[in-house]
């Protein structure tokens, strides 16, 4: 087990398109295990693989409270059941200290495949279905501040490159 | 995505003293809303956090102000907070020195502010290093936490006694139990919890109280649900005695939120024509019918005006009524800490007057023969001695009854307790009678 570096933006690699996944191996296995402990540590309750600067169709997930129902989506599809927007006020890891709220479809299903490479579906709602959605933008190399006005975007984008240059 | 369901306990306690210090809130509100954001595991030092900040908070706030270049600005009001939380834990609490700096750098990156971690961390570090000359330079007010004007007030009013009310306000309360004597006494409810393992004494003024050798959640109070006992100071309880309600009278409780005076009358006298209970706010008056509820006691409920009594209430029509008076609360500091901050010198002022118009207001609504206590929980003359001093000038047919006890101290007209230490709530009472 290891922890990731996390990347941070305006880092232009959380901008690389992910590549699906086509080995289920040990190698995978490991990587999934380092990404969950990543995640804990952060702690967050969502990673992508994009952020740990691999650039496969790779997310983990654990919205519970007890932090005890780690899930795994490889190569995950989604599609909108009810066009009908909620609002969350969505953080990353990617994007420390910042909250903004978010509008996503708040009924959705997803269909993925587990780290055997089983396919399975679920159709996740609450924070669970955010959590998903935000973590699949990061495999297309998007991020939450991109629903964001251009100014608010830019303000979070100096802080961070300030904090940038204050830790270097 | 971060993990946000828990708010981070020093984060979340900056917020709600944020809303106190620079909103003027009452921390009943933030702190609420702050206690649902948090692991109940931190709940218990999160409160601890948010009251020992507002309780010492003119000293901590003078040495933190003597650190900073210049001020935080207003809406940074959470980043100071957080070094008086940080500060707070240095000096009065027995958190390690680094768990304590660490948990306030980590809370400023928790509250978005991730700049202030620099700040945060040299000046809680500095706080360290110079620990020994931290107070040095401190004011009279600062060093003794009172805001200046108060601090003046009690040691104008109570130049023999100011040092120990000033010292009682910045402990820690008490808690006491009133125990229901329609349910049960007060040695038997002590064995109960001698049974629980609640360490508890009785009090030594109030026949029906008991207090707690520490605070104690109320759901693992024998039988409180059932309402054998209720959470009262001792200074409190002394309200139905002082009233002394006799069988079949009529009895008028005219600020009676949240309940438990009246309820007190209820259970010492249950033979009373009627209890009336009114309170001019209706959220707080479904805080009387609840405490009623529970414990099964009958009152008549009146949503009014004690300075403008409702038509419905008849004049002469009480034998006795109980006037626990809107007040600065100067003397129950100990238990509401961001009074310190809330009130100001000018307020008095207003207050008095209130007072003066529920006085006038109710008196006519007494029977000849008839007498009111008038309770405040403060220790100012201007809203007790002075105040009622200033009543009996004006009006003709009242009259002063003497309070004959072994506790507090004669003031004029009427008693005052002085909170102390071990002991009671500051609370002021009057007894006076109409003429028949």
């Amino acid at each position: 087990m290891a922890l990731l570096n996390i990347l941070e933006f305006p880092d232009p690699r959380l901008r690389t398109v992910a590549e699906p996944v086509t080995v289920f191996d040990g190698a995978l296995s490991q990587l999934i295990d380092d990404m969950f402990e990543t995640m804990y540590e952060a702690p967050g309750i969502g990673l992508a693989a994009t952020q740990v600067d691999v650039h496969k169709r790779l997310i983990v997930i654990d919205v519970s409270e007890a932090r005890d129902e780690p899930l795994v989506f490889i190569n995950p599809q989604v599609e909108v059941l009810d066009a009908a927007l909620d609002e969350y006020d969505e953080g990353c890891l990617s994007v420390p200290g910042f909250y903004e709220t978010v509008q996503r479809p708040q009924h959705v299903r997803v269909t993925a495949q587990d780290r055997n490479g089983e396919s399975f579906v679920m159709e996740p709602q609450g924070l669970l279905a955010v959590c998903i959605q935000h973590e699949i933008d990061h495999l297309d190399g998007k991020l939450f501040v991109d629903y964001l006005s251009s100014l608010k975007r830019t303000r979070i984008r100096k802080k961070l490159e300030k904090q940038h240059r204050l830790r270097a | 995505m971060p993990a946000r369901g828990q708010q981070d306990c020093r984060a979340a306690a900056a917020t709600a003293l944020a809303r106190v210090i620079a909103g003027g809130e009452a921390l009943d509100t933030p702190l609420a809303e702050a206690l649902a954001e948090v692991d109940t595991r931190d709940q218990g030092l999160l409160q601890q956090l948010c009251y020992g900040c507002l309780r010492h908070y003119h000293r901590l706030d003078g040495i933190i102000s003597g650190f900073l270049d210049k001020p935080l600005k207003r809406r940074d009001t959470d980043i100071h907070a957080l070094l008086l939380i940080g500060l707070h834990q240095l000096l009065d609490l027995r958190i390690p020195d680094h768990a304590a700096i660490s948990s306030s750098v980590e809370a400023c990156r928790r509250l978005g502010k991730p700049w202030a971690t620099r700040l945060v961390n040299g000046v809680l570090r500095r706080c360290l290093r110079e620990s020994a000359s931290l107070e040095s330079g401190l004011s009279d007010s600062q060093r003794h936490s009172h805001p200046v004007w108060l601090l003046e007030e009690l040691q104008k009013s109570w130049p023999q006694h100011w040092q120990q009310l000033v010292t009682a306000n910045n402990q820690h309360p008490p808690m006491c139990l009133r125990c229901n004597s329609q349910r049960t006494g007060r040695e038997a409810y002590l064995a109960r919890l001698r049974e629980t393992d609640i360490e508890a004494e009785p009090c030594a003024l109030a026949a029906t109280g008991i207090r707690l050798a520490q605070a104690a959640d109320v759901t693992t109070l024998p039988g409180f649900t059932d309402g054998d006992v209720s959470i009262q100071d001792e200074a409190a309880q002394l309200a139905a005695m002082l009233l002394d309600a006799q069988p079949g009278e009529r009895i008028l409780d005219a600020c009676a939120a949240p309940g438990g005076k009246a309820c007190h009358v209820i259970e010492s006298q249950p033979a009373l024509a009627e209890l009336v209970a009114m309170d001019s706010d209706t959220a707080r008056l479904a805080r009387v019918e609840d405490n009623l509820a529970r414990l099964q006691l009958p009152a008549a409920l009146v949503c009014g005006d004690a300075g403008a009594p409702p038509a419905e209430l008849e004049d002469a029509s009480f034998d006795r009524i109980l006037v626990d008076a809107p007040c600065s609360g100067s003397g129950v500091i100990r238990r509401h800490p961001d009074i310190k901050l809330l009130r100001r010198r000018e307020d008095i002022a207003g207050l008095a007057k209130q007072q003066l118009r529920i006085l006038g207001g109710l008196w006519p609504l007494l029977k000849p023969g008839g007498r009111l206590l008038y309770v405040t929980c403060s220790v100012l003359p201007a809203e007790n001695a002075d105040l009622v001093a200033h009543f009996l000038d004006t009006q003709l047919d009242a009259s002063s009854l003497p309070i004959d006890a072994d506790w507090g101290v004669a003031s004029g007209v009427g008693r005052q307790l002085l909170s102390s230490a071990d002991g009671c709530d500051g609370l002021y009472y009057a007894l006076l009678e109409k003429q028949a």
